[in-house]
């Protein structure tokens, strides 16, 4: 009987072996399919992700590859429906995380990742200088985002990064503590700090922001529920007392001691003091030749008293600050001027009380700076 | 596998039944289908199956996975790992030069609106006509407290736009936000411009512009141009013509065209003026809350205003320095904004929203400049005094033609009525003057009579001498 090859081997595959082979197929390609589609399209896509590159910058968005792009739609923000509540998880109210950079520190990185907000809900925003230190601090802060945004957990993963590079030059070139901490280099550094928040903040804002928190490149531990505790007590801005642990050589432990003292109620001398300056000047905290007599939050921090106290302020500190985003958009800024003779933050505190917006702070929250 | 070399066969797979059989190839009844129709149909079969799996899973509904498996993930397998998550932008790539256009630096322009459905088709007649590259400018408006239908008439025209089939028409990123700030003050020319609602009214559209900005404004912004919808003409250049002085905030002069009985034209923008000693004096003795607001009475404050500088045949590119601005049509850096300058919507400096800007900047040491011979024209909007003061004239034009008509009227019945009287006039007064001719007539032969009669006399009186 003639039987060429070909027929030889296909006897053999009856129904059975043909079920079988597409259950087979079947299997495979739901395997092939399945764990790409709950990972990657998941959490991040579910958050609106926008079709083109000219889109907020807080929102991620997919790029085409053809690279050939149409002219962006007509989009339609609705900020009456952006709520700012004092529970933000429960409503899924986007928080956007400032940050002016002059050094990377890996503990503040680390502490970042830490925090238990839903990431996807977190948009992270930076500036740095255009200085060799600056540059230094950009290659690192990369190289941290592409190993989180590219090859992290999913749940690890922020809605989006933005890095600004400033166009303006540092006031002080050298970023060590004592040189930056001297008051005739005071004035200048917090004008150019000012000016980079402000840049940082309004090219960064966005249409959905529900809540900005201010957190400074060199706070290295905060508790992990930071938003969450700060934006229960539902002030319009809240400030956490910050701290700096240190190595005490007499008791041979690790202490702690006030840091940021920029945080404070405001005394009749300091108001006497101000008035009789002239119309440039400021009044600066914590320096011995300015003796203002203002209550500062750094030494209100009491054990005894309950954690979530709060205490209304006229000057807050920005190293850890949650701003409802209705306050900066009302206008109010960090002034790199001397506005009614503060600047930077506390010129912002002073700003939000002219519009109607009351500070506040924690005096017993801590949050901790790096000690260098 | 069947063995290659058979020991009961030949090597080409024919068995081998008798070497010395003649035909090795009788003729046999098919017992199996031929090997080509065999593929066929194992194709067809596998192609069912096929077909049935990729239904199965699209019914699943992930049709892009399966997409990008069929097509080995070349065409479109790369989307979820082309999620754009981090952006970086330097910003001293976008500071804004005189010659924007030839960089490429995008502008963004902000307009705000509240109940402005009329102004909008002449708005977009402005818009369509823009010279600078329509692909570089990022259109952003923001619709508060509107009760008509400006919402709608704004994304219709919107989406004309993008959908136009000219490729220099449609314009970059296009936002409308929406937010209601509860405003109660009324949008009518009146209560717009009445002294008492000055400040807070102010202060309101100061923080609607602050919010259109910070939803806004982007990192690849250079420049930002604030535009009011009810200007009603302006050069199609303006942004060019303004980003060619190269200042950090710039205004043009802004009037308004007016009926012949006004005057023709009149200065409308008043918010643009340099500071003045007076002004200075009397914001010291105000309140911390209290807001100068130029053009009333209340406050005299003799400082010198763009908008009355003008002339006609100025040079338009001459520039005056200035410390309070207009905003019916500002173009400012994009990094003035970012450093912080906004609208105050409180009393800054005694000032609020477009002139505490302008103040602001000053402040912040930014050139804030005016274009005193370089006019854009607002639309003329009567107010109510202006109404009533048409409505009377209206009704004097109404009196004064009634009046005509009446008059002519009554010439007709006069006419019809003493038409005859006036030819019965003619005839008398034809026959007084023959009357008057034969009067005449009469008189001379009396005066003939007379001279006879003296000649007479005297020849009696000659004939007595004689």
């Amino acid at each position: 009987m003639a039987r060429p090859m070909g027929s030889v081997r296909l006897k053999k595959a009856n129904s059975s072996t043909l079920l079988l082979g597409a259950v087979l197929c079947i299997f495979i390609i739901i395997f092939l399919v399945s764990p790409s589609s709950p990972a990657s399209a998941g959490r991040l896509s579910n958050i609106v992700s926008a079709q083109h590159h000219l889109s907020p910058p807080t929102s991620p968005y997919k790029s085409s590859r053809s690279g050939v792009q149409g002219p962006p739609p007509v989009t339609r923000y609705d900020l009456n429906k952006v709520t700012v509540t004092a529970d933000p998880v429960k409503n899924q109210e986007h928080i956007l995380i400032l940050t002016p950079m002059a050094r990377f520190y890996q503990q503040y990185w680390d502490n970042l990742l830490r925090l238990s907000y839903p990431h996807e809900l977190i948009t992270l925003g930076f500036i740095l200088p255009k200085t060799k230190e600056g540059n230094q601090a950009t290659a690192a802060l990369q190289q941290q985002i592409q190993k989180i945004q590219n090859h992290g957990a999913e749940k690890d993963r922020f809605k989006s990064i933005i890095i600004l590079r400033q166009d303006f030059d540092p006031a002080v070139v050298s970023q060590d503590e004592s040189e930056r901490h001297k008051l005739g280099n005071q004035k200048a550094r917090r004008e150019v700090m000012a000016k980079a928040r402000n840049s940082l903040l309004f090219t960064t804002l966005g249409p959905s922001t529900s809540w900005v928190l201010w957190l400074d490149a060199d706070i290295v531990e905060t508790p992990p529920t930071l938003i969450q505790d700060l934006a229960s007590h539902d002030k319009p801005v809240i400030v956490a007392n910050c701290y700096q642990k240190y190595y005490d050589p007499e008791t041979k432990k690790m202490a702690e001691r006030p840091y940021d003292f920029n945080s404070w109620q405001d005394s009749e001398t300091a108001l006497k003091m101000a008035e009789q300056m002239g119309p440039d000047d400021i009044l600066l905290e914590g320096y011995a030749e300015l003796a203002t007599y203002r209550t500062l939050m750094a030494y209100m921090s009491n054990p005894g008293s309950p954690k979530d106290l709060a205490i209304p302020l006229d000057g807050v500190g920005s190293t850890a600050l949650l701003v409802k985003a209705d306050v900066h958009r009302d206008g109010a800024m960090f002034p790199a001027f001397s506005f009614y003779h503060l600047i930077e933050s506390e010129g912002f505190a002073k700003m939000a009380k002219r519009l109607g917006w009351q500070p506040y702070g924690l005096p017993n929250y801590k949050v901790y700076h790096y000690n260098e | 596998m069947m063995p290659r070399h058979h020991s009961s066969g030949f090597s080409n797979g024919y068995p081998r039944a008798d070497t010395f059989e003649i035909s090795p190839h009788r003729f046999q009844p098919r017992a199996t289908l031929p090997p080509h129709r065999k593929r066929k149909r194992t194709a067809i079969r596998i192609g069912i199956v096929v077909a049935i799996i990729v239904l199965l899973i699209f019914w699943f509904g992930q049709p892009k996975s399966v997409a990008s498996l069929i097509s080995l993930g070349i065409l479109s397998g790369y989307e979820d790992l082309k999620l754009e998550t981090v952006r970086y932008y330097d910003l001293t790539n976008v500071q804004g030069t005189a010659r924007g256009w030839e960089r490429e630096e995008r502008i963004l322009l902000c307009v705000p609106l509240r109940d402005a459905e009329q102004h909008l088709p002449m708005f977009f007649s402005h818009l369509k006509n823009f010279t600078y590259p329509h692909n570089l400018i990022d259109l952003a408006f923001l619709v508060s407290d509107s009760k008509d239908r400006t919402l709608q008439v704004l994304s219709e025209n919107l989406e004309a736009i993008q959908a136009d089939a000219d490729p220099k028409q449609p314009y970059g990123e296009i936002s409308i936000i929406e937010k209601d700030f509860g405003q109660k003050v009324n949008q009518d020319v009146e209560s717009r411009h009445g002294f008492a609602a000055q400040a807070s009214r102010r202060k309101l559209m100061a923080q609607a512009r602050n919010w259109l900005l910070s939803a806004a404004l982007r990192p690849y912004h250079s420049w930002v141009y604030w535009r009011d919808v009810d200007v009603e003409t302006a050069p199609f250049t303006i942004l060019e013509d303004l980003m060619r002085h190269n200042k950090d905030v710039i205004v043009p002069n802004v009037w308004r065209p007016l009926p012949d009985w006004l005057g023709g034209e009149q200065p409308y923008d008043l918010n643009s003026w340099q500071e003045s000693e007076t002004a200075l004096a009397l914001a010291d003795t105000l309140d911390e809350d209290a807001v100068i607001v130029e053009g009333y009475a209340e406050y005299a404050t003799w400082r010198p205003h763009l908008a009355y500088l003008r002339d006609p045949y100025g040079d338009p590119d001459m520039e005056m320095e200035i410390d309070g601005v207009g905003g019916v049509s500002i173009l400012a850096k994009a990094k003035v904004f970012r450093s912080g300058v906004h609208f105050p919507a409180f009393s800054f400096e005694k000032h609020a929203e477009t002139e505490g800007f302008g103040k602001m900047a000053k402040r912040m040491r930014f050139s804030v400049v005016g274009l005193p011979h370089y006019t854009i024209w607002h639309l003329y909007e009567p107010s109510v005094d202006d109404i009533k003061h048409m409505e009377e004239m209206e009704r004097e034009r109404i009196a004064r033609e009634k009046e005509e008509e009446e008059r002519k009227i009554k010439e007709q019945q006069i006419k019809e009525e003493f038409g005859d009287a006036n030819s019965q006039w003619e005839q008398d007064k034809q026959q007084m003057q023959d009357l008057k001719l034969q009067d005449q007539g009469s008189n001379k032969e009396a005066g003939l009579n007379q001279g006879a009669a003296a000649k007479a006399a005297g020849a009696i009186d000659g004939q007595k001498e004689n």
